[in-house]
């Protein structure tokens, strides 16, 4: 088995801030939803903590962005640029993990430093990180004090349609929060990946 | 010597009384001055300051004549004569002819124009208040107890305002009986009586004389912030979103804490920034709603919609619903309590089936300043459908959408349904997998380079 560094220590730092961040923002968001339900924390300490986090994450965003703008990194979301090939390994590694991975078909991806994530992945991350993740961001911040934001609030249709799409993302995560971890799991080990976005060093199967 | 003594004592005495006399003449005669009265009223209150002196009107009212001279000298018309408020009166045929009135209030209503003469500024907010409204509308549909000037102020003896009364000898309090007697117990009212005059009263919340419906525009909270002045200060410490609660919610739906409270969805043009008012003469609202209606159960989200597409066709602007929480009566908003005891459990209203959203109105202001109001479904607070109809309205928890909860369920299913039927497939096919994996491993043997299978589930 080879190793390769393939998670930099800003990108873990982001990882797992974001990945406990978002556990606790979909906990207090269940909270101040539904309060008729769950009991866990008072209303206003759900709120609080909903937005403190709500802060840190967005920084945190600002990690993540930067540190993929200011490096050659980025180059793990496009090692090339053709959009025919992309779509195609999209379409064999959808194929993979719906059928190919029963029968013990091999892996399509193989992982390399600038090659980190599998087509599929690399598409979902970017619709998440360039659209869905800016969207939530957005709309929790104007949630978070309406009246300051009510120029932009009645823009975008009113509070009612802003928290609506803030519900549905919400939603999103919260299956994402099982899907992910789940996905990670299907490596050559079960553990391989999480290890590797501990240690940064991924351990890939020989050619 | 005792003789010489008591006639020098005598002597300063009268000394004194000299000076005293001296010093008081002109205070004295300012104040006979000050009371007194021309010789016409002198001659008027000749005969009417007697308590038996009363009139029977046309439709049998008895109509008292009298007027008290010393509470009339007290008053704040007591420089005024008889003849600049009664100047329709002929002093030869007076007393003597017989004249004819039809009612007290025909009476009252026809020395209005006497008030105006004077007080020019006040008549012209009363003109533009509820009140005058109320009184128009009685000459056609028979209100006939709505608030002309002698029904608030006794022209004889009405005192200055800084002087302070009794609070039972406000006005307001003879037609606004039970709103009064809810205002004497709360925190207002023992305060006026405790304190006086920091603590406010009718007229310092509802403006004297251009009354307008509390329940409308901002209704009075600009009031309450006038004497609370670091209240959206001290709330915006503990209270998240604090402006938005401001703009939505009125002060009593939680300084009241008992009183029930509805949502009042306002029908609000977008471009001039106000509530939208009827115009006089065409009852749109109440022939829309009615139609909208028919079973008389409450409008739907359909019903809201088509509505808003009807008043927007009417080419006033773009109107929209705008959302208040506010408490159900005018009763249940002077049971202010003290702040202690002001609600600042958010649960109360941050969960589903919380009372203040069980019952919902949509309001319109009618041409004449009052609220007109249609019964809403309640569901539509919690219905997708109404997501464009109600879009400035939401609290969280007790408005969510429901169809967004089925969703939540869904993706949550599928999150851990989804994992757990893809390892029973795995499992399933684990044989197979073994022995193409066998199979690949015997190739990669004979063909060095070939991937292996990858098998997670091993």
């Amino acid at each position: 088995m080879d190793k390769i560094y393939i998670n930099p220590l800003p990108v873990r730092i982001w990882h797992w801030t974001n990945a406990f961040g978002f556990i606790l923002l979909i906990a207090t968001g269940l909270q101040l939803r539904y309060l008729d339900v769950i009991q866990v924390m008072p209303f206003q300490t759900a709120v609080q903590a909903h937005n403190f986090v709500g802060f840190v994450l967005i920084a945190n965003f600002f990690l993540w962005l930067g540190f993929y703008l200011f490096t050659d990194k980025i180059k793990v979301y496009h090692p090339e640029l053709s959009p025919a090939k992309y779509f195609m390994a999209s379409f064999r590694q959808a194929r993979f993990y719906g059928y190919g991975i029963f029968k013990g078909e091999p892996n399509p991806h193989h992982a390399s430093a600038y090659r980190k994530f599998n087509a599929l992945q690399s598409m979902t991350y970017q619709i998440i990180m360039m659209l869905v993740v800016p969207i939530q961001f957005f709309t929790g911040l104007l949630l978070w004090d309406v009246a300051r934001f009510s120029s932009m609030v009645e823009m975008f249709g009113g509070v009612r349609v802003v928290d609506t799409v803030h519900v549905i993302f919400f939603i999103f995560f919260t299956g994402f929060i099982f899907i992910h971890p789940y996905l990670a799991s299907l490596s050559h080990t079960p553990w391989a990946h999480f290890k590797a976005m501990i240690t940064g060093y991924e351990e890939v199967e020989d050619e | 010597m005792g003789r010489l003594i008591g006639r020098l004592c005598r002597k300063g005495l009268g000394l004194a009384s000299m000076v005293a006399l001296v010093l008081l003449l002109p205070a004295v005669a300012a104040n006979a001055e000050e009371n007194t009265l021309s010789k016409e009223t002198t001659a008027c209150l000749k005969c009417h300051d007697k308590e038996d002196l009363t009139k029977t009107l046309e439709n049998k009212e008895t109509l008292s004549l009298h007027v008290s001279t010393s509470a009339f000298i007290e008053s704040m018309h007591g420089k005024t004569d008889c003849e600049d408020c009664h100047s329709g009166l002929d002093a030869k045929t007076h007393g003597k002819e017989k004249a004819s009135i039809a009612s007290k209030r025909e009476y009252s209503l026809s020395l209005q124009g006497s008030c105006r003469d004077c007080h020019k500024k006040d008549f012209a907010k009363y003109e533009d208040s509820l009140h005058a409204a109320l009184v128009k509308e009685g000459s056609k549909e028979g209100r006939k107890d709505a608030p002309l000037c002698a029904d608030c102020h006794n022209q004889h003896t009405l005192r200055s305002v800084k002087i302070l009364g009794p609070i039972a000898a406000t006005p307001c309090a003879k037609c606004h009986e039970e709103i009064f007697k809810a205002y004497s117990k709360d925190v207002h009212g023992l305060e006026r009586v405790a304190k006086g005059k920091s603590a406010p009263i009718c007229a310092n919340c509802h403006q004297t004389h251009d009354v307008k419906a509390a329940s409308l525009g901002d209704g009075i909270k600009e009031a309450c912030l006038g004497c609370h002045k670091e209240a959206v200060k001290e709330h915006k410490d503990w209270l998240p979103n604090a402006a938005l609660h401001f703009e939505a919610i009125s002060c009593p739906v939680c300084h009241a804490p008992g009183a029930q409270r509805r949502v009042n969805l306002r029908l609000y043009d977008e471009v001039s920034k106000r509530q939208i008012s009827e115009k006089a003469g065409d009852p749109l609202f109440k022939k829309r709603t009615d139609a909208a209606d028919l079973k008389e159960t409450g409008l739907n989200e359909l019903a809201l919609y088509n509505l808003l597409k009807e008043f927007n066709k009417d080419g006033q602007g773009h109107v929209v619903l705008r959302g208040r929480l506010e408490v159900s009566s005018g009763v249940e908003a002077h049971q202010l309590a003290d702040k202690s005891k002001a609600i600042k459990d958010c649960n109360v209203c941050h969960q589903a089936g919380a009372q203040p959203f069980q019952s919902v109105v949509l309001t319109i202001a009618s041409p004449d300043g009052r609220p007109l109001r249609h019964a809403v479904q309640k569901d539509i607070l919690n219905s997708m459908l109404a997501t464009q109809s109600v879009k400035g309205f939401y609290a969280v928890g007790s408005t969510r959408i429901g169809l967004l909860d089925n969703l939540l369920i869904v993706v949550f299913l599928a999150g851990v349904g989804g994992p757990l039927v893809h390892i029973v497939i795995k499992w399933l096919f684990r044989k197979e997998r073994r022995k193409n994996g066998a199979a690949a491993h015997a190739d990669s043997q004979a063909q060095p380079g070939d991937r292996r299978a990858d098998d997670a589930s091993k």
